[in-house]
């Protein structure tokens, strides 16, 4: 699988988090998912099923410790589409 | 910040959502009376939310195996199974379950909860992977994690979600633990068992059944979900709970797989928690007697069960799922489940409040659990007071 730019994905991530964010923040690269965005739990998941559509990927639930901004989402999207 | 901070928050949620004076998730049933009523703010109430699926709390055989036992072998075991806490009656209880199920081997643990930590934790590691159900139990959520397994969810009962993610697994479906549960005990929907298991075998994959909330419950035998669609032989783990229809405390797991057994030697949560007490072990060995023996519990189950949901579907109420002992009714707001649960409280009748994020989906929840031992009169109360007060369930508030 072709891994598409940091930036493409960036773009695709930007229109989900707005889609689905409790709280209204500037989508950059440190934009904080919980404390930025009013992420919970049940609107991540939901999130996330929308990612592995658009992505065709499988995203692991074990990858969630390690997810805290936008950046972290986007560079582990690459890596999931780079390792499948 | 400071160790206790992050309740500050939760202290706020309960503030925001519990109004003064309704607190759903810290009752006390002063008395328990029967298996279907207690007393609860000096008022008796119908219980319509409890798990006690045939009745067998207060079952005079199970009551008396249990006494006999207390009198006979004291209060508790002292010990966690590895150690001194093995009794005759663990063991003989991981005979007759093993038999139960027709399967080579059996291991009881402290609580249902345990029993999931234990099992998965131990059958699952790192280079495994685990495929569950998004409405999974928090155990089995718990346990996936605990088990260092990469940890992939399903969308709940999609099948067609689920054969996309073990495809993409490729030759790593061989070693993936497809987890599902016979009844969700949100909704009380059934897992799509049959095709569940096809793929397991399309795969090469492994699969375990929750039966928590369908044995006793689903099946000829009451063996569960696993029994009633004709796929036992395909399931390769089972495990289960004593604290619903066996009336009692304590889980286990049943296999195929002379495996299991190992499972014992690092299973932390079996290892390393007190046992079972003698007289529980000795309740829900008579329990899984009653169960075998007495198949009417689970015709009379089913009439209530049909009584309840039909009664309800004819209100106009909008239900989780087909008919089955947990009858969901869906309110259109936390505040609606909130106001109706004490108003129903109020009337004598308990049932359980559910909200996001317990409830899948974003759902808010009353949810009636029905027993073999609610009498019809109940049942007719049930929906009279359902009734009578649906504008508050269905209004949002």
């Amino acid at each position: 699988m072709t891994i598409p730019q940091y930036d493409t994905v960036f773009q695709q991530v930007e229109t989900l988090l707005k889609e689905h964010a409790q709280l209204q923040a500037p989508i950059k690269d440190d934009t904080d998912l919980i404390n930025d965005l009013g992420f919970d739990s049940l609107k991540l998941m939901e999130m996330l099923e929308e990612v592995e559509d658009i992505f065709d990927i499988t995203y692991p639930l074990n990858n969630l410790s390690e997810l805290h901004t936008v950046k972290d989402f986007v560079l582990q999207i690459q890596q999931i589409m780079g390792g499948e | 910040m400071g160790l206790l901070d992050k309740l500050d928050k939760v202290a706020a949620n309960r503030e925001t959502l519990l109004p003064e004076g309704i607190n759903p998730f810290d009752v006390v049933i002063e008395e328990i009376h029967s298996a279907t009523e207690g007393t609860i703010d000096d008022h008796r109430v119908i219980l319509a939310g409890t798990n006690n699926y045939l009745g067998l709390t207060f079952h005079p055989s199970c009551i008396e195996a249990a006494r006999a036992s207390l009198l006979k072998e004291g209060t508790g075991t002292t010990g966690s199974r590895m150690a001194n806490g093995t009794f005759s009656g663990h063991s003989a209880l991981e005979k007759e379950l093993a038999d139960f199920y027709g399967c080579n081997s059996a291991i009881v643990f402290s609580t249902g909860f345990v029993a999931n930590l234990g099992a998965i934790s131990a059958l699952a590691g790192s280079g495994d992977v685990i495929v569950l159900d998004a409405d999974s139990h928090a155990s089995i959520y718990d346990a996936c994690k605990m088990s260092g397994a990469e940890m992939i969810r399903f969308r709940h009962n999609n099948t067609v979600d689920l054969e996309k993610k073990l495809r993409r697994l490729g030759p790593k479906s061989k070693n993936s633990l497809i987890i599902v549960e016979g009844i969700y005990s949100m909704l009380g929907d059934c897992a799509p068992l049959a095709k569940i298991a096809a793929l397991k075998k399309k795969y090469g994959a492994w699969l375990m059944v929750d039966e928590a909330h369908s044995m006793g419950v689903l099946g000829d035998h009451g063996r569960g979900l696993s029994e009633a669609v004709g796929v036992e032989k395909d399931v390769d783990f089972i495990v289960g709970t004593f604290s619903k229809s066996l009336g009692s405390i304590g889980g286990y797991c049943v296999s195929n797989h002379p495996e299991l057994d190992l499972v014992r030697y690092i299973s932390r949560s079996y290892i390393f928690t007190a046992s079972p007490s003698p007289a529980t072990i000795s309740s829900v060995r008579e329990a899984l007697r009653v169960i075998s023996s007495q198949p009417q519990l689970r015709t009379k189950l089913w009439e209530n069960v049909e009584q309840l949901y039909r009664g309800l579907e004819q209100l106009g109420f909008e239900l989780g799922s087909d008919p089955s002992p947990i009858v969901a009714i869906h309110v259109p707001t936390k505040e609606n489940a909130l106001f109706a649960w004490k108003a129903i409280l109020d009337k004598g009748i308990y049932v359980n409040l559910i909200f996001p994020p317990a409830a899948p989906a974003g759902l808010s929840l009353l949810r009636c659990s029905i027993s073999a031992a609610h009498t019809s009169d109940q049942i007719d109360f049930i929906l009279k007071t359902f009734a009578d007060l649906k504008p508050m369930m269905t209004t949002a508030i």
